[in-house]
């Protein structure tokens, strides 16, 4: 099996846990090459046994400070139709298979581990919120600020964070799109552990050789309790 | 300022305010507190950008008096009716989308814990008490509070809460996810309104109105339909926003 090459993101597999990390320096900012690339990793990943965990991570010192909003604006303008009242009448196809690469990876057999260090914002926290188990390192920043934008999060943020930590919180950190750091965020279950950020990669690669056992994602809250807590 | 059935409406600033306005306990008169055509009229002004629900005086509301629930039971259609009513109020309140803040002193009990928790959040005062007394009286809540008390607490917790008929005190609502912030006693209007205005002050009605359609899909959809659909309205912000950042056209 050889992997392919991406140019923004940097996939490697060692005994058996695979790292795929979001590099697109200086904030690993999620581009329409890097959604692209996602896709395609996600489905190589899916396809290939040898992957038996999963650890997602940023580059550098940060996670990723999301997407890049003005070259999404002009991307989805020149693609999503309107009638004649400015009523929308399609998604266009690269935003729904942006929403689909990260159903795929909730979908996985695996498990995938988000490790985050600094900044996780906009898609990048909705990514985040796909993935099976979060770690995070003490100094890391989380938010949706896309309402500050004149946007809402569009891939799921919404969802998966009324699901996680309630409709109240939810609504407030959507509606005012400001931050929160890691206390707040394991307070609100939205982060199973935080660590000194020294120690997130060894200590999700740890939690990734004790959980690759016999993982089954409906146990999701069992791994937590066992190894987490 | 206007009236109905013992329940107020005032507009302040962009946030409309309910007021349960029957004290001392605000005893509501019939499922419906509000009747559904009044509370659309109220709630229709297009420039509010939420609403606060509270009671007048000391407590948010005792409930409704059960005796004149029991007055109509010889007619059943007749309180079958009146329930699907009380229901369709509170469907609409917690379907609007604009967020609506339930602001809870004294007590909270019965019809009046379901009016809370059909609200999208609840502040409430150290000294707030929440029942679910129904059981006392051989009926069980009716108008959605054993669904909503039971998504909010899970199963164990909101099955004793009902079966007991016990009070519970602000610490353990809030344990039990019935209540997002406890505030002193007597800042828990002030607190409310103002969470409500610097939640809402610097979005424009249509994110307001997104981000609430977006949470309501988030209760009532399938993850792959509410996913959808917040992709779809993301979208619809997104060709609005590029367009004005362009001035205007494609």
């Amino acid at each position: 099996m050889k992997i392919p090459a991406y140019s923004t993101i940097r996939v490697i597999l060692e005994e058996g846990i695979g790292l795929l990390e979001l590099n697109s320096p200086p904030s690993n900012a999620m581009n329409m090459e890097f959604f692209r690339e996602f896709g395609y990793a996600m489905s190589f990943i899916s396809l290939h046994e040898e992957f038996r965990a999963l650890i997602i991570c940023g580059h550098g010192r940060h996670y990723s400070s999301g997407a890049d909003v003005p070259v999404l604006l002009k991307e989805i303008n020149e693609h999503a139709e309107t009638d004649q009242t400015g009523k929308l009448l399609n998604i266009p196809g690269f935003l729904s298979k942006n929403y689909e690469s990260f159903l795929l990876l909730e979908s996985l057999s695996i498990p995938v581990i988000s490790a985050i260090r600094g900044v996780c914002l906009g898609s990048a926290l909705e990514l985040a919120l796909f993935i099976h188990f979060r770690l995070c390192g003490e100094e890391a920043v989380f938010g949706l600020p896309e309402a500050s934008f004149n946007l809402a999060p569009g891939l799921g943020g919404i969802y998966k964070l009324c699901s996680l930590s309630g409709q109240a919180f939810a609504l407030e950190r959507v509606l005012k799109g400001s931050t929160f750091n890691s206390e707040d965020a394991l307070k609100h279950g939205i982060v199973d552990k935080v660590v000194p950020k020294k120690v997130l990669i060894p200590a999700a690669y740890d939690f990734a050789r004790q959980v690759m056992q016999d993982f089954r994602v409906e146990k999701r809250r069992l791994y937590v309790k066992k190894y987490l807590s | 300022m206007e009236t109905i059935n013992k329940i107020s409406w005032e507009i302040r600033n962009d946030i409309g305010i309910i007021t349960l306005d029957n004290p001392p306990e605000n005893y509501l008169f019939q499922p419906d507190f509000v009747p559904l055509d009044t509370l659309k009229k109220w709630t229709s002004y297009d420039y509010l950008k939420g609403i606060m629900i509270c009671g007048a005086g000391k407590h948010f509301s005792g409930g409704g008096k059960l005796e004149n629930l029991f007055r109509m039971i010889g007619n059943k259609e007749v309180i079958n009716e009146k329930m699907d009513k009380g229901k369709a109020v509170l469907e609409h309140i917690e379907n609007l989308d604009i967020p609506v803040i339930a602001a809870i002193q004294g007590i909270c009990f019965g019809g009046g814990l379901e009016i809370a928790l059909a609200s999208h959040i609840r502040i409430c005062a150290e000294n707030a008490l929440f029942a679910f007394p129904e059981v006392n009286q051989g009926v069980i809540p009716g108008l959605g509070g054993t669904v909503r008390s039971y998504m909010k607490a899970g199963f164990p917790k909101a099955m004793k809460l009902i079966m007991s008929g016990d009070m519970i005190n602000a610490e353990d609502a809030q344990e039990m996810h019935l209540v997002d912030f406890i505030v002193n006693k007597h800042k828990v209007f002030d607190y409310s309104f103002s969470f409500l205005q610097k939640l809402t002050r610097d979005r424009p009605l249509t994110v307001i109105n997104a981000v609430m359609k977006a949470l309501k899909n988030a209760r009532s959809l399938s993850m792959e339909e509410a996913m959808k659909e917040e992709t779809r309205i993301f979208c619809e912000l997104a060709v609005a926003e590029a367009r004005r950042r362009n001035g205007s056209g494609k």
